[in-house]
């Protein structure tokens, strides 16, 4: 397989840029990517687990706060001018909780720099969290994905900070189709960045949008072929391997010692063929290395089963998959099977559940684990009075690392760092915990040092992971050009408006499991409308 | 059953992340015909003697024979999940690197079949 130096969209093979791996990673790593990547498209990934929640946060104390604003940083310098003069669409999740402003924002500064055709569409309706009881409404358990005696998010309404439904590649390929040059997401599935821009690129999304398919239906019917499942699983590894940046290009490998220009790592390139394969390599002459070997890694990065991996777009078994190096920095994927994804889509929750707060001390020898042993125990008799305080002490330097049954027995360090991890519900109790870490230094063991700003409590949130019918998620895109809407593509489900009804029964009338599921929302719907309280 | 006892390390390389309240580790074979090695060293069972005291499981392993792989699953390990895990590590991504050092028994028999060679990785 050899790629020829064809930018025409009609190419089947398309060049697709992973610019970056989370909110927080190299800020201005796209720019180099934009210019040396001969990119069709790039996408960046800024969400993760955890991402969501802090930007939710953020929201609360400012409405025009909660997106991933590194993309404001690298698009004013000078990146929005790269994507328009090398004609390459950015597709990123970057709008975290708040896609709108994020919007506005890449709109401005398109503006800026005289852009003013500059097409940008939004892709929202992940975000449930104002209407998590609508959806408990409908029977919905929104129970634990993983451990039942969890319980139901439901339990957790009046603490919920966040709960974004995963969209997959469905809403972003319809809005290139539509001639968006930027396609800005909330929560959609990293892979599913990919996977829109592969969409839209080998024609399934003209399909669709002829069709007039829905948005977050199943995409294996946009397109007639017996290995389509195959083809989105193919797309959806490409999405996988990229979406951690530099991660697939040397960054975090099993071979670092052996990859001795990691400062000028280069981001990630996935030339996705349109019949599932993939070509992972970087930009030339940038720094870190593309092999089997570290692709490997990346292929099984945060995989559960890997006969199921799953995804809004499809679920993949990946036990098949080969890598072969074809070229230095150049490797080949192929091999991926595709499975009909489930009639749910995930959902990331988090609820507020107290406050934590850490501090470390270090202790030099001589018997630096005897010292280290002594201070913790005069800390934790001194706030023995707190009774909602629980502490977690770990010794780096000492094994902290490995689960104890791990740790090799070895002759002690010659230091050790003592952190401490204190949670409770009473913020008054970490405070206190927070004041006893300084004078340790001159009431405790001999020559404890390293005392750092006094500790500040923060909220902790509690991760929660459970499943939704994808019947309950309405998924929107909004193509949107400088001061004006060009044209609106809504497939709206407004909860608990009279119109849903109508819509349930338009969705009754077709065939298949969408309808039995419409079926039955309906019917607990009307039961809820009549008054009655559901329970079960 | 002939056990040679050999570093992680000189087998395999690997990477771990997390998911929740899960941790995976995916180990590596540098050969890929290694595999059967690995499969048979590294067990629910083994995994759950390693996290004693971690995680009380459930421990899973899963072949990925097309890469010469296995990715361990080991759940319930983060105290609840990155978020609200107290370890420094709250999100297990050094425990790929460091299960390299940790020294395994292996089956000499299966080692001489696949043509195992410790080597220093």
């Amino acid at each position: 397989m050899v790629y020829k130096l064809n930018r025409n969209h009609m190419s089947t093979t398309a060049r697709i840029g992973g610019g970056g791996g989370f909110w927080g990673d190299q800020t201005l790593a796209p720019l180099a990517l934009i210019e040396q990547g001969e990119l069709d498209y790039l996408t960046i990934d800024y969400l993760s687990e955890v991402t969501m929640s802090i930007m939710h946060k953020q929201l609360v104390r400012d409405a025009e706060a909660g997106w991933a604003t590194d993309l404001a940083d690298w698009l004013k310098a000078g990146g929005i001018g790269m994507l328009h003069s090398m004609n390459v669409k950015l597709v990123t999740n970057a709008g975290g909780a708040n896609p709108r402003a994020c919007a506005s924002m890449v709109l401005s500064a398109a503006a800026e720099i005289g852009w003013n055709d500059c097409v940008v569409a939004l892709v929202i309706g992940d975000d449930i969290s104002s209407r998590l009881s609508g959806v408990g409404a409908t029977g919905a358990e929104l129970e634990h994905m993983f451990d039942a005696s969890k319980g139901s998010l439901l339990d957790h309404t009046e603490r919920v900070v966040s709960a974004n439904a995963y969209l997959g590649a469905g809403p972003i390929a319809r809005a290139l189709e539509r001639g968006a040059d930027i396609v800005i997401t909330g929560r959609v599935a990293d892979a599913s960045l990919i996977v829109g821009c592969m969409l839209h690129h080998q024609g399934w999304a003209k399909n669709a949008e002829s069709q007039n398919l829905p948005l977050c239906g199943p995409i294996s019917k946009w397109h007639n072929d017996e290995n389509t499942l195959d083809i989105i699983a193919g797309w959806t590894i490409a999405g996988h391997l990229i979406e951690c940046g530099a991660q697939v290009t040397g960054g975090n490998s099993s071979d670092w010692l052996e990859i001795d220009n990691l400062a000028t790592i280069g981001y990630p390139i996935a030339e996705i063929g349109a019949d599932g394969h993939c070509i992972i390599t970087k930009p030339l002459l940038s720094g870190g290395a593309v092999t089997p070997r570290i692709v490997s890694e990346q292929l099984l990065y945060e995989i559960g089963d890997p006969s199921s991996y799953i995804t809004p777009d499809c679920t993949i078994d990946l036990r098949s998959i080969t890598l072969e190096q074809i070229t230095p920095d150049r490797v080949l994927v192929q091999g991926a099977i595709g499975i009909k994804p489930p009639e749910t889509l995930k959902v990331s929750a988090t609820h507020r559940d107290g406050w934590m707060a850490a501090a470390e001390l270090a202790v030099p020898g001589p018997k630096p684990r005897m010292k280290a042993e002594r201070l913790n125990q005069v800390l934790k008799e001194r706030l023995e009075h707190c009774k909602g305080l629980n502490i977690h002490c770990e010794f780096l330097g000492d094994g902290a690392l490995l689960p104890p049954n791990l740790r090799i027995d070895s002759s002690p360090p010659s230091e050790i760092i003592v952190r401490w991890v204190a949670t409770s519900h009473d913020k008054m109790e970490l405070a206190e915990f927070a004041r006893s870490i300084a004078p340790l230094v001159l009431t405790g063991p001999a020559g404890v040092c390293g005392y750092g700003a006094r500790a500040r409590p923060r909220e902790l949130l509690r991760f929660f992971p459970t499943s939704i019918g994808r019947v309950l998620i309405e998924p929107q895109v909004h193509v949107r050009m400088l001061h004006s809407w060009r044209h609106e593509l809504e497939l709206r489900m407004p909860w608990l408006e009279e119109h849903i009804f109508d819509r349930l029964e338009d969705m009754v009338a077709t065939q298949g499991v969408k309808s039995r599921l419409a079926g039955r929302v309906l019917k607990r719907l009307e039961r809820v409308k009549e008054g009655e309280t559901i329970h079960d | 059953m002939t056990k040679t006892t050999v570093r992680l390390g000189d087998i395999a390389h690997g990477r771990s992340g997390d998911k929740g309240d899960m941790v995976n580790i995916a180990l590596i074979c540098h050969e890929k015909e290694w595999l059967p090695l690995l499969e048979s060293a590294i067990t629910p069972k083994l995994l759950s003697k390693w996290f004693n005291g971690w995680s009380e499981g459930p421990f899973e392993v899963f072949s990925v024979p097309g890469i010469g792989a296995i990715n361990c699953l080991i759940h319930r390990v983060l105290q609840g999940g990155g978020t609200v895990s107290k370890r420094l590590d709250s999100q297990g991504k050094a425990l790929g690197q460091a299960v390299l050092d940790v020294q395994i028994a292996i089956d000499s028999k299966i080692a001489k079949r696949v043509g195992f060679i410790a080597e220093r990785f």
